[in-house]
C-alpha cells in the first residue's frame, strides 16, 4: 500500500519535479540513477515498519510526558530508537548507494548531516525546540538515510512545496502526500520542543528560503539543535534540504524570514507545543497515514512556512492521525501561495484566521516591549504589560521634563556664553587658542576625509579674520561670506559651524571634541545631510549669497 | 544615518554627531539673536531646537521625526504668519464644545498623547516609534547635559 503508493509517486511525479532530482543525477548515466531509484525506494520501505512502530512507541511515551522536564529523556529514547533502526538499515544503503551517491549525488549531499540537523531543527521549530544532547548522534545515524536516492526523490518532491514556483507540483502532491504529512505531524506533536532558539533572526520579511539553506542557517544558530522524534522526519527533512539546496538558492535572508515565521508559530515559553499542519497549497486527499504521511506532514511544516497558512487543527495521536488529518485536509480550500506570514496554530489553541492572526500581533506586541524593556532602567523586573506601560510612560515624561529643564538651564546660560564672546581680551587668547585647537583636531580627520581638507582653508580664513573682529558674530559672518568654498554644499555648513563654534569659548570647543563632534564621519553626514532646520537661519543666508 | 551608528546602550547613549552638530548650531543662532529675547522666549527657542535636531537626526524614517517635524514647521509657520499678519477682522468665535476627559487609565492613549505622531498609530507601531522615541530622547538629554556641563565648568 505504502510502497505503492510511494513509487506511484516517483513514478507520477511532474516533470519538475523529476527535472529536480533529475538534474541530480544528470552526471550519471540515465538508467543507473532510475535503478537507484527503484532501489531507494525499497529502503525505506523496509524501515517503515520498524519506524511505524517507533513512531507508535515514541507517540505513546511522549504523550504522557508534556513537560519540558521529561523532554530530555524522551528525546534520548527516540534518539535510540532512531538509532537502532538507523542501524538495521545502515548497511544496505551505504554499500549500495554510496558509490553512486559519490558521483551523483555529491552536491546535495555534500553536508547532509548538517542539513539533517537543521531540517530537524526547523521542522521542530515550529512545535518548538526541545534541546536534544544527542543531536550529533541523531546526525550520524542519518547519514545513511541521505545516501538513499529515494530521500532525494522525496526531498525533491518535498522541497517543491516550500517554493511558491511550484504550486502546480504541489497540487499535484497533494494527493499522495497529505497522509504523511498528518502522520508526521502527529508524531511530531508528540515531542514537546522547547522554545525555538531562532532568536538570531529578526521578523525578516524577505523571499523565502530553499530548505537547506534555511537548515544551515539554523545549523549555524542553534549548535545545540534538536533532534526530531522520528526517524521519517528526519528523513523528510533531509530529503528536503538536499533536494531544495540542489533545486534553488536562496538567501540567507529567506532563512530568517523563515526562522521569523517559525519563531512566529512557536512563541517562547511554551513547553508543549504541536506545529499544526498548515496545509502548504491544496487539500491533501486522504491517504493512508503512515511513514508517508509522517514524511510529508514534516515537509509540509517546513514548506508550510512558504504557503498560506491554513491551520490546520491540531493533530492527533497516530491512531487517528491519518484518518483525521485526511478528513481536514479535504476541508481545507486550496489556497493559492501567496506573501503570507505563516503561522502555526498551537496545540490548545483557535486556529481560526483571525485568532492567528491575533496571535502573530500580540507576539510582535510582546516583543516590541521586550525591546522597551531594555531602553527603560529598571523594568527588567516588572511584568505585565500594564506596569511597564506606566513605567514607559513615567520614564518617556522623565525625559521631556528633563529635555525642558536642560533648555530653561542653557538659557540661563546664554547670557554667559554671549558675556565671552563680546569679551574681546580673554577672546582673543581664546580664539587664538580655539580655532588652533579646532584644526587640531580637525587634522586627523582631515587624513580620514577630503572634506576636512576643504575645510581648512576657509577655517584658517576665518580664523584670522575672527582674530581681528573680537569675537564679534557680524565680523565672523562677514568673513565666512568672503570664502567662496563656504557658500554651497552642507560640507560648508560644517565649515561655517566649525568657524562659529571655533568663536565659542574654548570649553565649548573641547566639549565639543569630547562629544565625537569631530569625526570623520561627520564629513560624509553633512554630505548626506539635508539641512531643513528652521532655527538655522544662517543656511538661508547662506543660500541667498549663493 | 552612519552618524547613528553609536551603541544602543539603553542608559547612556552617545550623541550622535549629526544631533550635536544641528543642536549647537541652533544654540549659537540662538545666542546671536537671542540678545533681545526674553528668557522665556529663549528658552521655548532652545528647547524647540532640541527637539528639531533630535527630529532631524531621525529624518524622515521614523514616524515619530516625520510628526515632530510637521508639527514644528506648523508652530514656525504660524508664528511667523503671526508675526507678518495684519490685524484680522474680528471674527465670531464658535464656542468649541468642552474637550471630554481621556481617561488616564488607557495607557496607550497616554502614551500616543507623549510620543509625537502616536495618535495615528496601532499599538504595535506605536511601541516601537515609543521605543525610538525614547532613544532619541535620551541621546538628547545627554548631549544637552554635556553642553550645559562644559559651559558650567569653564
Amino acid at each position: 500500500m505504502e510502497k505503492a503508493r510511494f513509487f506511484d509517486v516517483n513514478r507520477h511525479s511532474p516533470n519538475g519535479m523529476m527535472s529536480l532530482e533529475m538534474n541530480v543525477d544528470a552526471a550519471a548515466a540515465g538508467q543507473l540513477p532510475q535503478q537507484f531509484l527503484n532501489l531507494g525506494w525499497e529502503q525505506p520501505m523496509h524501515h517503515d515498519a520498524q519506524f511505524e512502530s517507533a513512531l507508535s512507541s515514541l507517540v505513546s511515551s511522549p504523550s504522557s510526558n508534556p513537560q519540558a522536564a521529561n523532554e530530555s529523556t524522551v528525546m534520548h529514547e527516540l534518539i535510540g530508537r532512531l538509532g537502532s533502526i538507523c542501524n538495521s538499515g545502515e548497511a544496505t544503503p551505504t554499500s549500495r548507494y554510496h558509490s553512486a551517491h559519490t558521483s551523483y549525488y555529491s552536491t546535495p549531499l555534500n553536508s547532509p548531516p548538517k542539513l539533517n540537523l537543521s531540517t530537524m531543527d526547523i521542522q521542530l521549530q515550529g512545535t518548538g525546540g526541545l534541546p536534544i544532547p544527542g543531536n550529533q548522534m541523531a546526525m550520524g545515524q542519518f547519514a545513511p538515510f541521505a545516501a538513499d536516492p529515494g530521500f532525494a526523490e522525496r526531498a525533491a518532491r518535498f522541497s517543491c512545496f516550500g517554493e511558491r514556483s511550484y504550486v502546480n507540483l504541489e497540487n499535484q502532491f497533494a494527493l499522495p502526500e497529505t497522509g504523511k504529512l498528518s502522520r508526521v505531524s502527529s508524531s511530531r506533536s508528540l515531542k514537546a520542543v522547547g522554545r525555538p532558539q531562532m532568536g538570531v533572526h529578526d521578523n525578516g520579511k524577505d523571499a523565502p528560503l530553499s530548505d537547506p539553506e534555511r537548515v544551515d542557517m539554523e545549523m549555524r544558530s542553534k549548535p545545540d539543535g534538536r533532534a526530531s522524534g522520528s526517524t521519517t522526519l528526519d528523513e523528510s527533512e533531509f530529503a528536503n534540504s538536499q533536494e531544495a539546496s540542489s533545486a534553488s538558492d536562496r538567501t540567507t535572508a529567506g532563512v530568517a524570514k523563515n526562522n521569523a515565521t517559525k519563531r512566529k508559530s512557536a512563541p517562547k515559553g511554551k513547553a508543549k507545543q504541536v506545529a499544526l499542519l498548515s496545509s502548504v497549497t491544496n487539500p491533501p486527499k486522504p491517504t493512508t497515514e503512515e511513514y508517508s504521511d509522517a514524511k510529508r506532514s514534516k515537509l509540509a511544516d517546513i514548506n508550510g512556512v512558504d504557503q498560506d497558512s491554513a491551520v490546520k487543527p491540531k493533530t492527533e495521536q497516530t491512531g487517528n492521525a491519518g484518518e483525521k488529518q485526511g478528513k481536514e485536509n479535504n476541508a481545507k480550500p486550496p489556497e493559492p501561495p501567496k506573501d503570507y506570514i505563516h503561522v502555526r496554530a498551537r496545540r490548545g489553541q483557535a486556529t481560526d484566521s483571525h485568532s492567528l492572526a491575533e496571535r502573530v500581533r500580540r507576539e510582535k506586541i510582546s516583543e516590541r516591549m521586550k525591546q522597551l524593556q531594555d531602553l527603560v532602567p529598571g523594568c527588567n523586573k516588572l511584568t505585565g504589560k500594564a506596569v511597564m506601560l506606566d513605567e514607559i510612560i513615567n520614564y518617556v515624561q522623565s525625559l521631556q521634563r528633563q529635555v525642558e529643564f536642560l533648555s530653561m538651564k542653557l538659557a540661563t546660560l546664554n547670557p554667559q556664553l554671549d558675556f565671552n564672546v563680546e569679551n574681546p581680551t580673554p577672546k582673543d587668547m581664546n580664539q587664538g587658542h580655539d580655532p588652533s585647537s579646532f584644526l587640531q583636531q580637525f587634522h586627523p580627520l582631515d587624513q580620514a576625509t577630503t572634506t576636512f581638507s576643504y575645510t581648512q582653508q576657509p577655517l584658517n580664513s576665518i580664523i584670522t579674520n575672527g582674530v581681528d573682529a573680537q569675537g564679534s558674530f557680524n565680523t565672523v559672518d562677514s568673513s565666512a561670506h568672503q570664502i567662496p568654498c563656504l557658500q554651497i554644499h552642507p560640507l560648508d555648513g560644517l565649515a561655517y559651524s566649525t568657524s562659529q563654534v571655533g568663536n565659542l569659548r574654548g570649553n565649548e570647543l573641547h566639549y565639543v571634541v569630547q562629544m565625537g563632534f569631530v569625526q570623520s564621519q561627520l564629513g560624509a553626514a553633512f554630505h548626506s545631510q539635508s539641512l531643513p532646520d528652521e532655527e538655522n537661519c544662517k543656511s538661508d543666508k547662506f543660500s541667498a549669497q549663493t | 544615518m552612519e552618524s547613528k551608528s553609536l551603541s544602543r546602550d539603553c542608559n547612556n547613549p552617545n550623541p550622535d554627531p549629526k544631533m550635536a552638530f544641528h543642536f549647537l548650531r541652533a544654540l549659537l543662532h540662538i545666542q546671536q539673536s537671542a540678545a533681545t529675547t526674553s528668557f522665556t522666549g529663549r528658552r521655548r527657542r532652545i528647547k524647540r531646537a532640541a527637539y528639531a535636531s533630535m527630529a532631524y537626526s531621525s529624518g524622515a524614517r521614523r514616524a515619530w521625526s516625520r510628526a515632530l517635524i510637521h508639527t514644528l514647521r506648523r508652530r514656525r509657520q504660524r508664528q511667523q504668519r503671526a508675526r507678518t499678519a495684519v490685524a484680522l477682522p474680528r471674527r465670531i468665535r464658535v464656542a468649541r464644545p468642552p474637550r471630554r476627559e481621556v481617561a488616564a487609565a488607557d495607557q496607550a492613549q497616554v502614551l500616543r498623547k507623549l510620543v509625537p505622531g502616536g495618535t495615528g498609530m496601532e499599538y504595535c507601531m506605536l511601541l516601537e516609534e515609543t521605543a525610538d522615541y525614547i532613544r532619541c530622547l535620551a541621546t538628547q538629554v545627554q548631549l544637552m547635559r554635556n553642553v550645559v556641563d562644559s559651559v558650567t565648568n569653564s
